[in-house]
């Protein structure tokens, strides 16, 4: 489901795309800024290439799409195991290159005192890292775990990336 | 130290909807007559049409057939006819941003959509008697925050965070701030609206449901279906995943890793479909 700009957003900056939850987008505008808000439990991931000039994210909610293969099947993005692969798939579509691509990750917070109960949020990040791990994908700069939801911004224009918590800013890439 | 009197009586609190006030008696009420329930749909003209738009939907009508109101209801069935007008009345109130929680445009009413229908599906899991009560608490849990949010804005989170620390929940350091948290204020609001007490309480205890004197399984559903939401990401702003699951809940409920998750996929497909029927509405929703 993509999140609708608002008028006022796409005044401020045209190139402006929402990701919403269990979405990814790509883009070559080399105006783009991509976003994803509210991240909890789930993770948001970007891939960019500087040579191409071709950016995406993806915010997934859960590890793995054996839970419910018939929504994997509607909402991929909902899943890491089928997510991540669309997002690799899509931005080499545009002309990536697997090599150059620098990959970001941020989220996978828990709920106070899991105890490892639940441990949604770790589950997600230890999925992302096997399906990096398989594929040989480094990551180049990660902000994971915690209990404090994040958004998170790739600019198009020099493949910046940022993690903002609560009222602190901080760049992801370049580290 | 805030003054929760003060708080309570500012100019620019939040009102209870009007046809809502109207609706709740009927809405509590299983065996509420279609025609009273016709009658209070009639006199506001946004809830009519989202109750015509509903029923002439691609999920309810048929393609180029018109329903007026009477057959619109009819069609819709009362489960969903008493769903939609909750909906849209609380849509009215929670749509906009809210300063200080840090949530923006359509946030808050996505993530209370989303409590309402966890409350719903966790209720009818664990065979609590009504689904519907704990859609509605759900639906409610977090008015509080809109009556912080028109108080402090977003001086709010400076005002709470100096009191944070890595292990404290979000309700503990807006205690220590303001002598009370937002699930209080919630339900002072509920009072404050007339809403019957076990609604109010289910508000109030929603981060902090009681194992043992006063424990209702109303509280623990809406407890969980917070917590359901926040995992999902839907209504997380500057409180962040600042809460904790009650043992008991996680107990009791039968609570663990694979039925979580299963309930955040039901409930993010669910959120689609209710997003999808309610139209303009909705997609205030999804404006991140």
């Amino acid at each position: 489901m993509a999140g609708a700009n608002t008028l006022q957003q796409q005044l401020i900056s045209p190139g402006r795309v929402v990701v919403g939850i269990a979405d990814l987008a790509m883009t070559a505008d080399p105006d783009g800024l991509l976003v994803t808000y509210a991240l909890g439990s789930c993770i948001g991931v970007t891939v960019f290439d500087p040579v191409a000039r071709v950016g995406g994210m993806l915010h997934f909610m859960l590890p793995q799409s054996t839970l419910s293969p018939d929504k994997a099947k509607k909402s991929p993005c909902m899943f890491a195991d089928a997510g991540v692969p669309l997002l690799f798939t899509k931005a080499y579509e545009l002309g990536a290159k697997k090599e150059r691509l620098v990959v970001c990750a941020a989220g996978g917070a828990e709920i106070l005192a899991d105890e490892g109960h639940f441990k949604i949020g770790s589950r997600n990040r230890t999925m992302l890292r096997k399906l990096f791990w398989k594929n040989n994908v480094l990551l180049a700069s990660e902000d994971t775990g915690g209990s404090h939801s994040r958004t998170m911004t790739l600019r198009l224009a020099d493949g910046l990336v940022t993690v903002k918590s609560k009222n602190e800013e901080r760049t992801l890439w370049p580290t | 130290m805030a003054n929760m009197n003060e708080l309570l009586t500012m100019d620019r609190l939040p009102a209870m909807p009007a046809a809502l006030a109207r609706a709740m008696p009927l809405l509590l009420d299983p065996n509420s007559s279609l025609d009273a329930i016709e009658k209070v749909v009639r006199t506001d003209e946004a809830l009519t049409a989202a109750v015509l738009r509903l029923a002439n939907s691609v999920q309810f009508g048929s393609p180029g057939r018109h329903f007026d109101l009477r057959r619109a209801m009819t069609r819709l069935g009362q489960k969903t006819l008493r769903s939609c007008i909750l909906e849209q009345q609380v849509a009215g109130i929670v749509a906009g941003d809210n300063a200080a929680f840090g949530l923006q445009r359509g946030a808050m009413w996505r993530s209370s959509l989303a409590g309402a229908i966890a409350a719903e599906e966790l209720a009818r899991e664990c065979g609590f008697e009504d689904p519907s009560l704990a859609f509605m608490c759900g639906l409610l849990r977090d008015i509080g925050k809109l009556a912080l949010n028109v108080k402090f804005g977003d001086t709010y989170l400076d005002l709470v965070s100096v009191h944070e620390t890595e292990q404290s929940s979000f309700i503990d350091a807006e205690r220590a701030a303001l002598g009370f948290d937002h699930a209080q204020v919630g339900a002072a609001l509920a009072r404050k609206w007339k809403l019957p007490e076990r609604i109010a309480m289910a508000i109030e205890t929603h981060h902090t449901p009681p194992e043992g004197p006063g424990h209702d399984q109303l509280f623990d559903v809406v407890h969980a279906a917070d917590a359901i939401c926040r995992w999902a990401g839907l209504g997380v702003g500057v409180d962040g995943l600042e809460y904790r699951l009650a043992e008991h809940v996680r107990r009791g409920m039968k609570l663990d890793r694979r039925s979580a998750e299963r309930i955040i996929a039901l409930v993010w497909e669910k959120l689609g479909q209710v997003e999808d029927a309610m139209g303009d509405l909705g997609k205030q929703g999804v404006a991140a």
